[in-house]
């Protein structure tokens, strides 16, 4: 399967431009969509997921036109949208239940096998027949989910999935979605860079609806192979004074001390040590030279 | 104290930018000033055409009714200033600062209520410049007072603001839910509503309490102003101090709903939590429910982080799938409905409607009848139609946000589903709560029945009107709602929209648009009947209901084409949306477009090509034409009726008649006559032919009028006949004003139906405001008692004096056709029924009438002292109830007239029923129509009820002596001489079946009539024996004024005086005439005068002792009011074991003239003092005199056997007094 974005661009009405002619192509497996907030991820995923509609441009699903032909998008969708909240009074096996019949699970047997092995790979089992309302937040995103990955959807949108889970939780789920993505387009946007490090063979950044980067992260690790170096300094005054000199990609504070990571060719002087490259130093190297442009 | 001004300027400021504080301001300003500058908008509009509309009266009415239906708008304002942080999430931010409860609270409460106070200042402005229209009635706008609009504005608005204000204030801010907000505003008006049906049902004279709790003020300004003359409600504001008719009822009501509004703001200030966790915790349970389930969780064993494969699926889409999602969808959103407390609480409330509605249903007053089903409907979901709109307007915008509201959105509008299997379960899901109203309603209907003792259930009336009519238009306000709240982008606008264009039908229809096909939703007004269900009214409910759910159901496949889904709501997306979902769609909205123009198209047809449209105006303009035209012969001089003979077909089943009549006229003036002028109102009368050469002159549109030339003058004395067609034809159904007289089961028409002589002053307008917009100058009064002319005319048919009659009818084979006369004989032809009746040589008045129906016969013989008489009552088979009583009421009116009057002068006496279209008895010659709305389900279930029935039968056989015996001429007071005499018959005749201790308490109710009814007067009261065209005069003051006059110079005295006086004057002109049989010539024929109230006066004063004469005077020829009031009543308890009452008492008479000025007279009165024993309302007389009283204050000292309780000055309200219960009062033991 092959997912084609063809320059799509979109101007909401209150004036931002969240997509401003985004081309990408996305194939079968996970690929992870990594940019800031307001970079136009939601928009682009939104847009993917049947839920609005880009000024121009197109996408294109085997054949299938993503903005005309929704009814047939949805059939083999699954999305679970960044936020989202429940029906009060509503258990989950109910809900589940509800929402597979929706999906065209119309056979009784089979939507409870699928209902009931969703329940317990979301470790939600035990818990099925409380309120939703009940549900904590992780519990919750867990049965988001669930819901999302009903009928086996063969396109796959999951937005900010990870955030509220707690780390096995987050794990588990990274092993569910990698076990599935092989076969399907699986499309996870995050800010966490590990998450795409670690599930995605592709990936692109984007940011204010421009794709700054695509391609798999192992390409992109390796054209930064020993370009990034790394420093600890110790005042606010020496970081102003890097700063201004060299690119600073990125600081951590390392026991109260700015460890500073610097792109540049060479050594860029005293002090400096050759340090591996990391995802995080592509997405921002290429947003510090994206605000740069 | 910084904070709340914070808190309040933000409030203000955040109002005064929002678009809605403007609207609400116009709509209110457009209101008062429609009220003022269009004839027939307002509530007062519709009073009285002297009010003023811009008066203190008015301005306190309409300020009423805008604060009933701007509950809305003050739960609009006031709930949502505290939602609004909860609703935007705002409120973690603004209770994490350091905040008071009085600055937050106060300051948000303090700037709602400036601002909707603001808002109904568009009422004030609106009035004023309403006045300054030009095209407005400038006779009832007198120059602008500032304080007739402050004065209501304060105690009315401004109070009523603070308390609802504060009520919707606090639900809000301790229940943070807008629907509960507003659900307590809907339970408020029907509670309302519950509370005024236990009022009226049960304590209709009592006039304190029930004005005090009044929190709306409908019945409180009642009670304050029932009584009030035009001269009062111009001049009068409510009084806010202890003057009027209820003393200190409006300063108290104010005051107690000022303390309850002040106490909802204490409790919010107690109650209402000002931290974030109290706030968005939902309950204690909840929250420990949560707890627990994470504390489950974190204990849970670890899980082997091996995935397991997820199994396969089939996913089927189709027509079946569709199906199944559907069901699921419904499932779901009626499963959420279920499982709130909101959707209980309207259930609930239903009940408690229902159960209290339908307990009442069937009383009236001191009135009871059998809670048929109609009545029972009535109670039950009468009342509560507005509330099944208003339930689905709130649960169509819920259902179109749920999603939306429970950020469920995301997931919901990516699954495969189409809009329209989403949007029909909404739809479905609507329908089951309406669903669950309405078999609420019918089984509490019946419920109540079965407590009241009627078991006669009929089920398919139940069925047919709740699940077929009420429930359809339900389901049409649900469809416009939703698509409503599809297109606006805000629930609460959506809300008001909805309403708004429910709520505006009736006053747009009262405005003059009367025409169903662009009245949305409209259904004409039906009545079912017991004798002809829901009859002709079918085709009218079917089609009107077609018409508006078709164009209901487009607006709902357009609804489904905006539905939103996704993210974007804008309505330029949608539109783009729509777009792509129409050729999907189309086919349905084709249908329902089709639907909706044949539909329209059928009904144009047959309201508008069929049938002629016309508006009441229409209808008053051809009223108003005929009186311009033609009036210039109100006096030309005509033959008068001497003989109708005709030939009557009845066809029930095509609701038409046809047949011919012929009609003897006879020249008694002393001129000849060479014109005969017919007046046709119905349309009714064609081929008038006459035995002598004739040629028509000119005859009106709608053949109105025509005017016919002998061509050789009739002589006088001379005979004439007239032979013509007269006929009815029902065609196809009207918008509205179908024609009452023809039923499938139950035809009743008259003489209207067939040529009236000479100009008909009855067909003219009379009330003033429409005789001004037709330019047509004052009402003619009617001519002075003497007058040469109009003395010599009958009261009741002016173009006759007395007839004989002979008629055949026929009708169906099913039913019995009656007209008055003795049954000659009957047969049967070409499947119908047949039968003859003739008067013979008897002449009648010139009162004719044909019925028809399927009825059942009671028949039985009457011997009295003038020979037998055959009482009949013709009745619809299941109304047995009150036969039994309406043939004693019979027998007992036969043998009081009889013995006191004069002997009957037929042989038999006839009651038939008829539809409930109209609702009233009417006394024929020997045949009486009676209205199944008023009798034949009577009941007696306490000894004090009106026994309605025994005293309408009554009355009506009384007027076979007043009206059929005694004929006044067509002058001022004559129609006393029939009215209230008849009435006084009909009290004498209960009174001799119930008592006099009944007779007292069922007088009570009609002084407050009288009362009632003088305050509505239109034109000006006259004096008893100068009435003109006042009901409540002639019968209930007329009523009074006789019964009391009679107990005061003995009743034998007064029936004395008018066995006198009809003695001498009954059957004036019946025997100076010729009859169809045998024609007499000669100037012998020429009309004397009829006898008038001078006769009947002096006849009563001639048995009055001198002492008493002033009584005549005051009642027959003054308006006299009473004001007399007991002070003070205490006791003593004597050495010899008595009892020595100290009665002090107050006595005031007042002259009214006729517009209700005032003015002080002498007293020199002989009023009863009396002294009781047992409680209020039981009390036993242990002394009554009456004592002769000439100054204001008298104090009595009474010595009596009995501990007394009760004491007072004219206890049994004999005379006539605007303070009915103060003139009794509780005995004080010393």
């Amino acid at each position: 399967m092959a997912l084609t974005i063809t320059n799509i661009s979109k101007v909401y009405p209150n004036g931002v431009r969240a997509l401003k002619g985004l081309s990408l192509t996305i194939g079968n497996n996970m690929f992870g969509l990594l940019g800031p907030n307001g970079a136009g991820k939601s928009s682009l995923m939104r847009t993917i997921a049947t839920l609005q509609d880009p000024d121009s441009g197109s996408i294109d699903l085997d054949g299938v036109n993503v903005l005309t032909q929704k009814d047939a998008v949805r059939k083999i969708l699954g999305y679970l949208p960044q936020e989202f909240g429940v029906y009060p009074r509503m258990s989950a096996v109910d809900m589940l239940n509800h929402l597979a019949i929706l999906k065209g699970i119309t056979a009784a047997g089979e939507r409870k096998e699928m209902v009931d092995a969703l329940l317990q790979q979301t470790n939600l089992w035990d818990v099925r027949k409380k309120a939703l309302s009940t549900y904590s937040g992780g519990m919750k995103q867990r049965f988001g989910i669930a819901q999302a990955l009903l009928a086996n959807p063969r396109l796959i949108i999951v937005d900010e999935p990870t955030a509220g889970l707690d780390p096995a939780e987050r794990n588990r789920f990274l092993n569910l979605l990698s076990s599935i993505g092989r076969d399907v387009i699986v499309i996870l946007s995050t800010h966490i860079v590990d998450d795409v490090r670690e599930l995605c063979p592709r990936m692109a950044i984007i940011a204010s609806g421009e794709v700054l980067l695509e391609g798999s992260p192992s390409e992109a690790l390796a054209a930064l192979e020993g370009q990034i170096w790394s420093k600890v300094v110790a005042t606010d005054e020496e970081l102003r004074a890097v700063e201004a000199e060299l690119q600073v990609i990125s600081t951590h504070l390392v026991a109260g001390q700015h460890e500073i990571r610097v792109f540049a060719p060479a050594s860029p002087g005293p002090g400096f040590h050759a340090v591996p490259s990391g995802l995080e130093d592509v997405y921002f190297l290429n947003l510090s030279r994206h605000a740069a442009n | 104290m910084a904070m709340f001004w914070e808190f309040f300027t933000f409030e203000l400021r955040f109002r005064l930018k929002s678009i809605s504080t403007y609207v609400y301001f116009v709509l209110w300003f457009t209101f008062s000033f429609l009220c003022v500058a269009s004839e027939s908008f307002g509530p007062i509009g519709f009073s009285n055409g002297k009010v003023l509309l811009n008066g203190p009266y008015a301005n306190s009415f309409n300020d009423l009714y805008a604060c009933l239906f701007g509950i809305i708008i003050i739960a609009a304002i006031f709930g949502t200033s505290i939602l609004r942080d909860f609703q935007r999430d705002t409120y973690q931010i603004i209770f994490t600062k350091p905040i008071t409860k009085f600055g937050y609270l106060g300051g948000r409460w303090a700037g709602s209520f400036v601002t909707t106070v603001l808002v109904f200042t568009g009422m004030m402005f609106g009035t004023f410049a309403g006045t300054f229209a030009p095209w407005a009635d400038h006779t009832r706008i007198a120059p602008n007072h500032l304080w007739w609009y402050l004065q209501p504005f304060l105690s009315i608005v401004v109070i009523q603001i603070f308390v609802l204000g504060s009520l919707f204030f606090t639900i809000a801010a301790l229940t943070r839910k807008l629907f509960i907000v507003y659900l307590q505003g809907v339970a408020l008006f029907m509670l309302y509503i519950i509370g005024i049906t236990v009022y009226s049902a049960t304590r209709s004279l009592e006039h304190f309490w029930s004005g005090i709790l009044d929190p709306i003020g409908l019945i409180l300004i009642d009670n304050i102003t029932r009584y009030w003359t035009v001269i009062e409600k111009n001049t009068l504001l409510l009084p806010w101090n202890f003057s009027g008719d209820s003393p200190g009822v409006f300063l108290y009501n104010r005051l107690l709903w000022m303390v309850v509004g002040l106490l909802a703001l204490l409790v919010a200030w107690r109650l209402f939590p000002i931290s974030v966790e109290a706030l968005t915790a939902q309950s204690q349970s909840r929250r420990a429910a949560k707890a627990r389930l994470q504390d489950e969780e974190e204990r849970c064993p670890a899980r082997s982080l091996v995935v397991a494969k997820l199994p396969r699926v089939r996913q089927i889409f189709g027509a079946r799938t569709s199906w199944i999602q559907y069901l699921s969808l419904t499932r779901l959103r009626i499963r959420t409905i279920r499982r709130e407390v909101s959707f209980w609480a309207i259930v609930g409330l239903m009940i408690v409607f229902a159960v209290n509605n339908g307990h009442f249903a069937g009383h009236l007053g001191d009135e009871n009848v059998w809670p048929v089903t109609y009545l029972m409907l009535q109670a039950v979901e009468g009342g509560a139609t507005l509330f099944f709109y208003i339930v689905a307007v709130l649960y169509s915008a819920e259902l179109i946000w749920r999603e939306r509201d429970n950020h469920f959105d995301g997931i919901h509008d990516a699954m495969p589903i189409s809009e329209t299997t989403d949007w029909l379960s909404k739809l479905t899901a609507i329908a089951f709560v309406e669903l669950v109203l309405l078999t609420v309603t019918m089984l509490v209907g019946i419920l109540m029945q079965t407590i009241a003792g009627y078991y006669h259930y009929e089920f398919l009336q139940y069925f047919k009107e709740l699940y077929l009519i009420t429930f359809a238009q339900i389901m049409c306000i649900a469809l416009l709602s939703m698509f409503v709240q599809t297109i606006v982008s805000n629930k609460f606008i959506g809300y008001g929209i909805v309403i708004g264009i429910v709520v505006l039908q009736p006053i747009l229809f009262n405005f003059g648009w009367e025409n169903t096909l662009y009245l949305v939703g409209w259904v004409p007004p039906y009545t079912y009947s017991d004798m002809n269900g829901y009859g002709h009214f079918v085709p009218i409910i079917f089609w009107s209901i077609t018409y508006w759910f078709a164009i209901f159901a487009v607006l709902g496949v357009i609804s489904i084409a905006y539905a939103r889904r996704g993210t974007e709501d804008s309505l330029a997306a949608r539109t783009r949306l729509a777009m792509a979902r129409a050729p999907r769609l189309a086919p349905a909205a084709i249908v329902f477009v089709l639907l909706a123009i044949g539909s329209g198209a059928w009904f144009y047809y047959n309201a508008h090509v069929l049938n002629e449209f016309l508006t009441a105006k229409d209808r008053r303009h051809i009223q108003a034409g005929y009186e311009r035209d033609f009036k210039k012969y109100q006096l030309f001089p005509q033959p008068k009726v001497t003989a109708v003979d005709t030939d009557i077909n009845i066809y029930p089943a095509r609701r038409s008649f046809d047949g011919t009549a012929t009609i003897t006229l006879q020249n008694k003036t002393d001129q000849p006559i060479s014109q005969i002028h017919i007046t046709d109102e119905q349309q009714a009368v064609s081929n008038v032919t006459f035995n002598r050469p004739f040629h028509l002159v000119s005859r009106a549109p709608r053949d109105l009028y025509s005017i016919y030339a002998l061509d050789q003058p009739l002589a006088p004395g001379d005979v004439l006949t007239l032979t013509c067609t007269v006929s009815h034809t029902t065609h196809g159904f009207r918008d509205g004003n179908e024609a009452p007289e023809f039923a499938y089961n139950g035809t009743f028409f008259d003489a209207s139906f067939f040529p009236t002589i000479g100009y008909d002053q009855g067909y003219e307008l009379d009330d003033p405001r429409r005789r001004r917009e037709e330019h047509l100058g004052k009402l003619q009064e009617m001519a002075e008692r003497g007058d040469p002319v109009y003395s010599r005319r009958n009261l009741f048919a002016p173009s006759s004096d007395w007839i004989t009659f002979h008629t055949v009818v026929s009708t169906s084979a099913d039913q019995i056709a009656i007209a008055p006369g003795y049954l000659q004989r009957t047969w049967r032809q070409n499947d119908r029924n047949y039968y003859e009746y003739s008067m013979g040589s008897t002449h009648i008045a010139d009162f004719f009438a044909f019925l028809s129906a399927r009825y059942a016969t009671r028949k039985e013989v009457y011997n009295g002292p003038s020979g037998p008489v055959n009482l009949e009552v013709y009745y619809y088979p299941t109304h047995t109830y009150d036969i039994d009583d309406m043939l004693a009421s019979s027998r007992a009116g036969l043998d009081y007239y009889q013995t006191h009057y004069s002997p009957y002068q037929f042989t038999q006496y006839r009651i038939m029923e008829f539809p409930r279209y109209r609702q009233f008895a009417q006394s024929f010659p020997n045949t009486v129509p009676f209205s199944e709305g008023i009798g034949f389900i009577g009941r007696m279930l306490h000894k004090d009820d009106v026994d309605l029935t025994y005293f309408v039968t009554a009355h009506e056989l009384g007027h076979q002596w007043w009206g059929h015996q005694l004929i006044g001429g067509q002058v001022q007071g004559s129609n006393m001489m029939s009215e209230t005499l008849a009435q006084y018959s009909a009290y004498m005749v209960m009174q001799h079946k119930y008592g006099k201790d009944y007779m007292h308490r069922v007088l009570r109710h009609f002084l407050d009539r009288y009362l009632r009814g003088r305050a509505g007067e239109i034109r000006h009261e006259p004096p008893l024996a100068l009435v003109q065209r006042e009901p409540y005069v002639w019968y209930e003051k007329g009523g009074q004024i006789m019964y009391t006059l009679a107990d005061y110079i003995g009743e034998d005295k007064m029936d004395l005086a008018l066995h006198n006086f009809l003695m001498q004057y009954r059957y004036a002109n019946a025997n100076n005439q010729a009859d169809a049989a045998d024609s007499t010539r000669g100037a012998g024929a020429q009309d004397q005068p009829y006898p008038d109230t001078r006769m009947l006066v002096a006849a009563i004063r001639a048995q009055t002792p001198p002492e008493l004469q002033y009584m005549v005077d005051d009642g027959f020829n003054r308006i006299v009011i009473y004001d007399n009031k007991t002070l003070s009543a205490t006791s003593q308890k004597t050495a010899d074991g008595k009892y020595k009452v100290t009665l002090k008492v107050q006595a005031r008479k007042f002259q009214a003239d006729g517009n209700g000025v005032e003015t002080p007279m002498p007293l020199a009165d002989y009023i009863e003092i009396g002294v009781f024993t047992g409680k209020k309302d039981e009390e036993k007389p242990l002394y009554m005199k009456k004592e002769k009283m000439t100054q204001e204050h008298e104090t009595y000292t009474i010595v009596v056997d009995q501990q007394p309780t009760r004491a007072g000055i004219d206890p049994y309200n004999k005379l006539i007094d605007r303070i009915a219960d103060d003139n009794m009062i509780d005995v004080t033991h010393e």
